[in-house]
């Protein structure tokens, strides 16, 4: 789970596990980590989820987080385009310690209509580069299982 | 390959044709075999050239090994000895070179070994100095001593007391558990979860110290007992959580687990792609890493033990109890007996459960049975051994005394300084026993009687009193008494007895003297006659009742001695009287 800070990565997480560990690990430590098994398409897959703290002007995800990694989701706040530009920054750092790890960008609190400031040019935007995105609440659940499933799916047939 | 057979059949020909034939056939031999006879020329000098064949092997010789060295490891096993022999002879040539080619591989391996011993000896150190003073730590020294061991090694024997709980397998590269084994009875979290928290938090160490690449974090403490020690390989880390504190030597053992895991599978560790199943032969490796020390009494015997040490504790504790108490008892018993009077205790013991009591007793001292009574001991478990005395103390004394003067209730003895008191009353009769008897006593230097009084001469004296109080009186002019008075009269009959045997047991010679009254109305001859007859007559009445005559005396003393002066008729009745007199004729 990558994103700038509030973005939401912990609460789709949430909405997604049960979780053992306690989430002050994201202040403490930088990194919690959950676990949740799925089936996709007959498949069972074991997802180990690194929640890493969400990147801020004096804390960057560490490239030893990154390593190893199967795939990523690449959490957007849709209320906030700064988190957008920077997800955009982010892909790029890590795709370059990484190479092509497949990844769902995910663009959260849509239950936020309001105060939504993605526009079409975004989505665009995103499509011109081939990313995946879709559209997510963490707070109503909607679109989390899809997220995860979507991600499993991609790690299956890179 | 049909070269030779044709060459040899060749060979054969000219023995057999004309030589004209044989000329030609040689000619055309050469024609033919030309060519192969030139390389089979060649191929046998390079068989036969040494010179030739050393090039040739050095061409293929180490692909040769490397091939074969993939297949088995006979190529490994029989250069060994030559690889053995080669290092022995360049080390007696010249050390230098092996020194120098192995300093750079030795070097670090030398200073981790002796930094992991040096931390291991300043562990115990701490060890040793933290138990050194508490009351452990003295219960140890006590052991060390007994066993003449040095403390700093029976410190050691405690506390390295430990398990290994879990040994985790970790992919360097991926964070994912490759292998998980832990233990009997071990609760743990999903491991999976675990192994990449725990991969996270060496990862965050790393990158927040800026650590060099060998130098990771290697322990992780939890409270007091917990440890995790990490050991680093090329592919994949190993975490062994420990309880208690291992010994140094574990770490090596570790090492040496993950150096043949990776030894092993280093391929399979290399492509780990999260599928644990490829990689289930190193499980093995780490269950031999599952080492545990426990202390040598186990705790599974902890409840019975301490059931059994405390029921033993309270047992003795009883027993001890009741024995002292017995002890006491007993001695308190004895002190007793000693100071009784009338007895001599010389020894008391307690043998085969009962008490055995010697010494001397007077048969007038207190019944020792009667104080084990009082003592509320158990009469049957006693046997007293003791032989009769005359004991000389006052109260035995003063018993003994009592015993032979057989004193009266009345009567109170007491021995001080050995003068014995006799005080209250006794019968006259016993007074002059117990004089008699008292003469014959020698634990006594002398008697003192004065504040005993003779009963029978106080008896004496009342009866005397109320004999002579009576008196009787008479119709007018008449020897004949008032009607009325026989009671008065019996009550006289019995204490003029009474008198009279008690004046005799006494040895007193008295006589009885009647003496008869007039009043003054007749003239002083009549009242003469009356009283003299009055006095006669009570007399006679006095007889009837068995009393020696001798006693008596009748004396008649007209109006001479009026009981009242007479004013009115009644006065004249009460002088109208008899009254007695009792005279002591000794």
């Amino acid at each position: 789970m990558l994103g700038v800070y509030g973005v939401g990565k912990t609460s789709l997480v949430r909405s997604f596990v049960y979780s053992i560990f306690d989430d002050k690990y994201l202040s403490t430590v930088g990194v919690k980590i959950d676990k949740k098994l799925v089936e996709i398409e007959g498949q069972p897959i074991e997802f180990l989820l690194w929640d890493i703290a969400g990147e801020d002007d004096h804390f960057t995800v560490p490239t030893s987080y990154l390593r190893g990694a199967s795939g990523y989701l690449m959490v957007i706040d849709g209320t906030r385009r700064d988190t957008f530009d920077r997800a955009l920054d982010l892909q790029g750092r890590t795709e370059k310690a990484l190479g092509p790890v497949p990844f769902i960008a995910v663009l959260n609190k849509v239950d936020l209509a309001k105060e939504w400031v993605l526009g079409d040019e975004d989505l665009a935007k995103l499509n011109k580069l081939n990313w995946t995105y879709l559209k997510t609440s963490a707070k109503l659940g909607a679109g989390v299982e899809k997220a995860f499933y979507k991600l499993g799916q991609k790690i299956l047939h890179p | 390959m049909t070269k030779p057979p044709t060459n040899s059949e060749s060979d054969k020909l000219p023995d057999e044709q004309e030589p004209q034939d044989v000329l030609e056939i040689e000619e055309l031999r050469q024609l033919i075999t030309g060519p192969e006879r030139i390389e089979i020329d060649q191929i046998r000098e390079r068989l036969e050239n040494p010179e030739r064949r050393i090039h040739d092997l050095s061409q293929i010789l180490p692909e040769a090994i490397a091939l074969r060295t993939s297949q088995d490891e006979k190529i490994a096993r029989a250069i060994a000895p030559t690889v053995e022999k080669a290092i022995e002879s360049s080390i007696k040539t010249n050390r230098k070179v092996l020194v120098d080619v192995l300093f750079p591989v030795m070097g670090p391996a030398i200073r981790k070994a002796v930094t992991s011993t040096i931390h291991g000896m300043i562990e115990s150190f701490d060890k040793t100095l933290e138990y050194s003073l508490s009351p452990q730590g003295l219960k140890w020294r006590l052991e060390a001593l007994r066993t003449k061991k040095p403390f700093a090694e029976i410190v050691l024997l405690h506390t390295l007391l430990y398990q290994v709980e879990q040994i985790f397998l970790i992919h360097r590269e991926s964070s994912l558990v490759i292998q998980h084994v832990m233990s009997k009875d071990t609760k743990t979290q999903d491991p999976d979860l675990v192994a990449s928290m725990l991969s996270a938090i060496r990862d965050f160490v790393q990158d927040s110290f800026k650590l060099d690449k060998d130098e990771s974090l290697d322990t992780l403490r939890m409270g007091s007992d917990r440890t995790i020690w990490i050991e680093q390989g090329a592919h994949a880390f190993i975490a062994a959580v420990i309880r208690g504190t291992p010994p140094s030597d574990l770490r090596v053992t570790l090492r040496e687990a993950l150096d043949a895991i990776h030894l092993a599978h280093g391929e399979a560790l290399e492509a780990f792609d999260g599928d644990p199943t490829l990689l289930e032969a190193a499980r093995p490796d780490l269950e031999d890493c599952l080492q545990s020390r426990y202390r040598p009494k186990q705790k599974k015997t902890f409840p019975l033990f301490w059931v059994l040490f405390g029921t033993i504790i309270v047992l003795i504790g009883i027993l001890s109890f009741f024995s002292i108490q017995g002890h006491r008892r007993w001695n308190h018993y004895l002190e007793q007996l000693k100071a009784e009077p009338g007895i001599q205790i010389t020894s008391g013991e307690k043998r085969s459960g009962l008490y055995h009591v010697y010494g001397f007793r007077d048969p007038l001292a207190s019944d020792p049975v009667d104080l084990l009574k009082k003592d509320k001991f158990k009469p049957e478990k006693f046997v007293f051994h003791l032989e009769s005395y005359t004991s000389t103390r006052p109260q035995v004394v003063l018993k003994r005394i009592e015993k032979i003067l057989e004193s009266p209730e009345t009567v109170h003895l007491e021995l001080k300084d050995d003068v014995l008191n006799i005080s209250g009353s006794a019968s006259h009769s016993w007074i002059a026993k117990m004089k008699e008897a008292l003469k014959t006593v020698s634990w006594i230097s002398r008697y003192d009687d004065r504040n005993l009084s003779d009963q029978d001469e106080r008896d004496f004296d009342i009866l005397k009193g109320k004999i002579e109080q009576r008196f009787f009186l008479f119709e007018f002019r008449s020897a004949e008494m008032l009607a009325g008075q026989e009671p008065e009269f019996q009550a006289f009959i019995q204490d003029l007895k009474s008198f009279l045997n008690l004046a005799k047991s006494l040895g007193k010679a008295v006589s009885i003297d009647i003496i008869g009254h007039a009043d003054s109305l007749g003239t002083e001859n009549a009242n003469l006659v009356i009283s003299q007859e009055r006095a006669e007559k009570i007399l006679s009445i006095i007889l009837k009742e068995n009393l020696d005559p001798k006693n008596f005396r009748t004396t008649g003393v007209g109006s001479r001695e009026l009981f009242r002066e007479e004013k009115t008729n009644q006065d004249r009745e009460l002088n109208r009287r008899v009254t007695v007199r009792v005279v002591n004729e000794s």
